[in-house]
């Protein structure tokens, strides 16, 4: 499980936009193992041919 | 009939016998809603006028015509999150206090078509997630068995409302078990129907591919009929489901002789263990559907802790983009609960979200393959009692997994209903889940458990039970 560090969680939070107390900062960074685990668990050996579930078909909607 | 509520299909039989008039039945749940909602905070609207002018109205056509269906002149609820022409519809948020939608939502469009009396708005958590909170304009939704626990959310008021009879039925979303959480601690039935089988136009997203929009009530019957009136297709929703509507009635009173029902033991012995109570529910249940000449057998699926990581990132990345703007410009209007989940969204790449959404894939394929031969699964719903409404831990999310998340990853249909009370006297429950589109099954399984059990005959002590 990567660590982060101040830099990242730093960008992370620019990049999303969000203006965070530091009292939130602090708290958001005791959850971040809990959202990286979840990521790991996702990841299933899978192989590069393995489709998402939201890919999408023509109806007989789209052809009329 | 339960005490002195009916259930929906209770009411329908006797309005159309002309015994019961839809403005006394009005005029009673009102009476409770006095009574009752400030304690229970059921409604955030309550739009008792237009009631009252509803069930006139409908009174009047019954007298004239008989009954246009079975909802005719029921009192009913909507989850402050489905959009109502000229009602306010706050999404339990300061930011739209003062959100009056231009339109109806598609299901609040079906229940008025199909002849309901509108109650009001009632109590969800902000934006469907996140509760309870005390940092929202309105406080949270109490459990009528008990008045210092949690409902569940996020359609706390729907069940709290159900549950203590100010409606006979109403709408709850669920995007990982905001229906079937509620029903089952309230003591309700629920079901989330099959994704892309009721329209989800006009009600607020929490997360797109996992939101679900449908009825909840005190029996499955009332569910099924309020299910009938909801379903269809509707272009409005990209995701709305274009299939022949069956009868959802039709198979109720056929028993479950020679079903077959599997049992995902691992669920809720091992990967998350539930109570005692809850146990003895379930175990029971399994008794009385092996009594009623059903067939059970073990069912495994990967542990739960992949369904939720699977369905969390969705939701959290999903959630996270529909609410950016927002998130962005007035974080801080959002609840401190809300807020913290909309601040996760940081944390999810975009490549985290497409291997979340190619394992749902595999997920759902091995739910597939689980459910060949077998009519329902069976688990459990929650994982104890209610708990009390200041004891829910604002990260629950990273907790023990939860037993409805997997089916809003699968999209089939879940149903949660009564299996007891506990040793705190609240109620627990059974989740039954169905392949896709196929929920008179559903109801068929749920129905005759309900008629075989007890569990109906009870109301909250606050009601008079």
């Amino acid at each position: 499980m990567p660590e982060m560090n101040d830099a990242t969680f730093e960008f992370l939070l620019a990049r999303a936009g969000l203006d965070l107390t530091d009292e939130q900062k602090a708290e958001l960074m005791t959850v971040y193992s809990g959202i990286a685990e979840m990521a790991e668990r996702v990841r299933v050996p899978r192989g590069r041919m393995a489709e998402p579930a939201h890919i999408y078909n023509f109806t007989e909607e789209d052809l009329a | 009939m339960s005490g002195a509520i009916p259930t929906i299909a209770e009411a329908a039989r006797l309005i159309a016998a002309k015994r019961l008039s839809p403005v006394e039945l009005t005029r009673a749940c009102l009476e409770r809603v006095h009574a009752l909602d400030n304690r229970l905070h059921a409604f955030v609207h309550l739009t008792e006028e237009r009631a009252l002018a509803e069930a006139r109205a409908a009174e009047t056509a019954i007298m004239a015509r008989g009954p246009s269906g079975p909802l005719h002149g029921i009192p009913i609820g909507l989850k402050d999150i489905v959009d109502t022409k000229g009602i306010p519809t706050t999404c339990g948020s300061k930011l739209l206090q003062d959100n009056i939608p231009e339109a109806d939502a598609a299901c609040a469009e079906k229940l008025a078509a199909a002849g309901t009396v509108l109650m009001g708005k009632l109590t969800t958590h902000e934006f469907a997630d996140g509760g309870p909170s005390f940092d929202v304009p309105a406080p949270p939704a109490r459990n009528p068995w008990n008045t210092e626990h949690f409902t569940a959310g996020s359609s706390s008021g729907t069940g709290a409302g159900v549950a203590a009879g100010l409606i006979l039925g109403g709408i709850g979303t669920d995007t990982g078990g905001s229906i079937r959480g509620p029903a089952a601690l309230c003591g309700i039935a629920g079901i989330k129907p099959t994704y892309g089988l009721v329209s989800r136009a006009g009600v607020a997203p929490a997360a797109f591919s996992l939101d679900h929009i449908g009825p909840m009530a005190w029996t499955a019957e009332d569910c099924a009929l309020m299910l009938q009136a909801l379903a269809g297709h509707d272009p409005r929703d990209p995701a709305s489901a274009s299939r022949p509507i069956p009868k959802y009635t039709a198979q109720l009173g056929s028993g479950v002789k020679g079903l077959k029902i599997g049992v995902i033991h691992h669920f809720h012995e091992t990967d998350h263990k539930v109570s005692d109570g809850t146990q003895r529910g379930i175990t029971a249940a399994i008794g009385t559907f092996r009594d009623l000449g059903a067939e059970t057998r073990e069912v495994q699926l990967s542990p739960l802790q992949d369904w939720l990581a699977c369905g969390s990132l969705i939701s959290i990345t999903e959630r996270a983009a529909a609410y950016e703007e927002w998130a962005r410009t007035r974080l801080g209007d959002f609840s401190e609960r809300l807020r913290s989940r909309l601040m996760l969204g940081a944390f999810v790449t975009g490549v985290d979200y497409v291997q979340a959404v190619r394992r749902r894939r595999e997920l759902r394929a091995e739910l597939q393959a689980a459910m060949r031969g077998l009519d329902v699964v069976l688990t459990a719903t929650q994982p104890a009692e209610a708990a009390k409404i200041d004891a829910v831990p604002k990260w629950d999310l990273f907790g023990p997994p939860n037993f409805t998340m997997p089916f809003n990853v699968a999209g089939y249909p879940a149903i949660s209903v009564c299996a007891g009370f506990g040793e705190g006297g609240l109620p627990v429950a059974i989740q039954l889940v169905g392949k896709p589109f196929q929920e008179s099954m559903l109801f068929r399984a749920a129905d005759a458990f309900e008629k075989a059990t007890p569990h109906r005959d009870r109301r909250p002590a606050l009601v008079g039970g």
